[in-house]
């Protein structure tokens, strides 16, 4: 009988993860692991630099200092020429998927055009292809009916998950959800969040910054709670919500919650 | 009173004008929205190399006037061997000139773009080059096409100034034909019906695109 090969390295691996604006020193010094098909679920006061936090994994910012590796591969290598360097993070870009408060659809395209969109241009898949797979991906988000509609006439919990679904397209091993859920009306929320249960079910390795404790609670396989660019403290959600060591975690969820 | 009899008379010299006015400024205006394009990409540019000579360009031109811009280049570039036909130094200096404008109008446009729309594009693997062909730049074109279109307007009229370096277009014409009828009332009235027509047809047409490259009303 085969055994299942162990898998040695995490699949996001963050290590010492320095970020500064200026004199600004917004993440100071985050470790971080996160194993195949966990959920984790980052809550923190705002300005405490979980969007940064994010946006360096991929590197919409880039790290002051410190590594990064998605699936063992390293993201802000340094060993590369400036060229090199722009392929290698257009790559790994491809490993992860990244959906926004805001959604930032691309208001000339159509929901379909949104969705294919980079897989035929960057993954050199052929349209026939990508439109197959961006169809089944409207089906799983629910929104089937609207793939011929431009981003304009679709709600924000519609946008939101054409938004997910756009992400989905590429195939990543991993997704990072910036409080996408932040800006849609209360009764359009729930849509999303179950969008991303069923991912998380599938077994999507998933980075959650949220306010939706309930969610949280549900879903996450770990908390991990941060405050001035650090991580505060960090466990399961049944420990972070009911039983917090850390005074501020403490006050944190006593505000929120 | 109008001499009506001259204006029927000499109407096939202005429309005969009419159409080197013409050619003139589509030729002028496709080159200058080369020219405005490539120079709004490289002072966008991060390049220092790529970056000043566009600024530069661009404030030289904009603090210039045209006529003196058409000399240097019809008078003063055969002192170095570069000896263009006056219909081809009248091109070059209009594109030039609409080209720094058009290459301000085309920055804004650019930048107007919100930064989401990049990131978002940027996080899926697209190229900065990519992103810039496939997502910023459609979207920049839809509030780009109007001053743009300005743009063409003004240089239709421009290309007047072109008749000092001995191009028969509209302006050429009536000053020639006001020698020989000596009635400038009827020739630069006839002149100027011939502009009105040529630009406010360029008005239409953009009308048109510009409702085309809308791609939503919401
Ligand atoms: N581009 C930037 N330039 C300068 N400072 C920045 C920049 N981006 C973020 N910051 C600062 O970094 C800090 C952390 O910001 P970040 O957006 O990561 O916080 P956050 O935890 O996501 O907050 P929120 O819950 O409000 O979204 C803040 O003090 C913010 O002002
Ligand atoms: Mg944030």
């Amino acid at each position: 009988m085969k055994t299942t090969e162990e898998k040695t390295h995490p699949m996001i691996d963050i290590r010492g993860l320095r970020k500064c604006f200026g004199a600004l020193e917004v993440l100071k010094g985050i470790d971080l692991q996160v194993a195949e098909s966990e959920v984790l679920v980052l809550i923190g006061p705002s300005g405490s630099g979980k969007s940064t936090l994010l946006r360096c994994l991929n590197h919409l910012e880039t790290p002051t200092s410190g590594e990064i590796s998605i699936n063992g591969e390293r993201v802000n290598r340094t060993d590369l020429s400036a060229r090199a360097f722009q392929r290698h993070l257009n790559r790994v870009r491809t490993h992860m998927g990244m959906v926004f408060q805001h959604f930032n659809l691309f208001p000339h395209k159509t929901v379909l055009e949104n969705i294919t969109e980079a897989p035929v241009q960057v993954l050199r898949q052929t349209r026939e292809d990508a439109r197959r797979t961006a169809l089944e991906l409207l089906e799983r988000v629910g929104l089937l009916d609207k793939c011929d509609e431009y981003p304009a006439r679709l709600s924000g919990g519609q946008k939101q998950r054409v938004a997910i679904a756009r992400a989905l397209a590429m195939q990543p091993s991993v997704m990072l959800f910036d409080e996408v859920t932040s800006a849609l009306d209360p009764e359009l929320v729930g849509d999303v969040l179950r969008v991303m249960e069923d991912l998380a079910r599938d077994g999507m390795t998933m980075i959650v910054v949220t306010h939706e404790m309930g969610f949280a609670q549900r879903v996450a396989d770990r908390v991990v709670f941060m405050a001035d660019g650090d991580i505060c403290e960090q466990g399961t959600p049944e420990r972070i919500f009911n039983d917090p060591q850390q005074e501020r975690t403490q006050k944190f969820l006593g505000d929120v919650l | 009173m109008l001499d009506w009899s001259v204006i029927f008379h000499y109407s096939p010299f202005f429309l005969k004008a009419a159409v080197l006015t013409l050619q003139i400024s589509v030729i002028s205006l496709i080159v200058g929205l080369v020219f405005g394009l490539v120079a709004a990409l490289c002072v966008l540019a991060k390049n220092p190399l790529l970056q000043w000579p566009a600024r530069f360009y661009v404030w030289l031109i904009r603090s210039t006037p045209l006529l003196v811009q058409l000399f240097i280049i019809y008078f003063g570039f055969p002192q170095f061997g570069l000896d263009l036909s006056p219909f081809w130094s009248g091109v070059l200096a209009l594109a030039l000139n609409t080209g720094a404008y058009n290459a301000e109008t085309i920055r804004g446009g650019i930048q107007s773009v919100p930064a989401g729309q990049v990131e978002a594009a940027r996080s899926l693997g697209m190229s900065a080059a990519l992103t810039m062909r496939r997502i910023v730049l459609p979207q920049a074109l839809r509030l780009i096409i109007p001053p743009l279109g300005n743009n063409f307007v003004i240089l239709i009229k421009d290309t007047s100034l072109v008749s000092t370096i001995t191009l028969v277009e509209l302006t050429l014409t009536a000053q020639r034909l006001i020698g020989s009828t000596y009635k400038p009332f009827e020739m630069y009235l006839m002149a100027a019906f011939f502009y009105a027509l040529l630009t406010t047809g360029a008005t239409l047409l953009l009308k048109k695109l510009e409702s085309r490259a809308a791609w939503s009303h919401a």
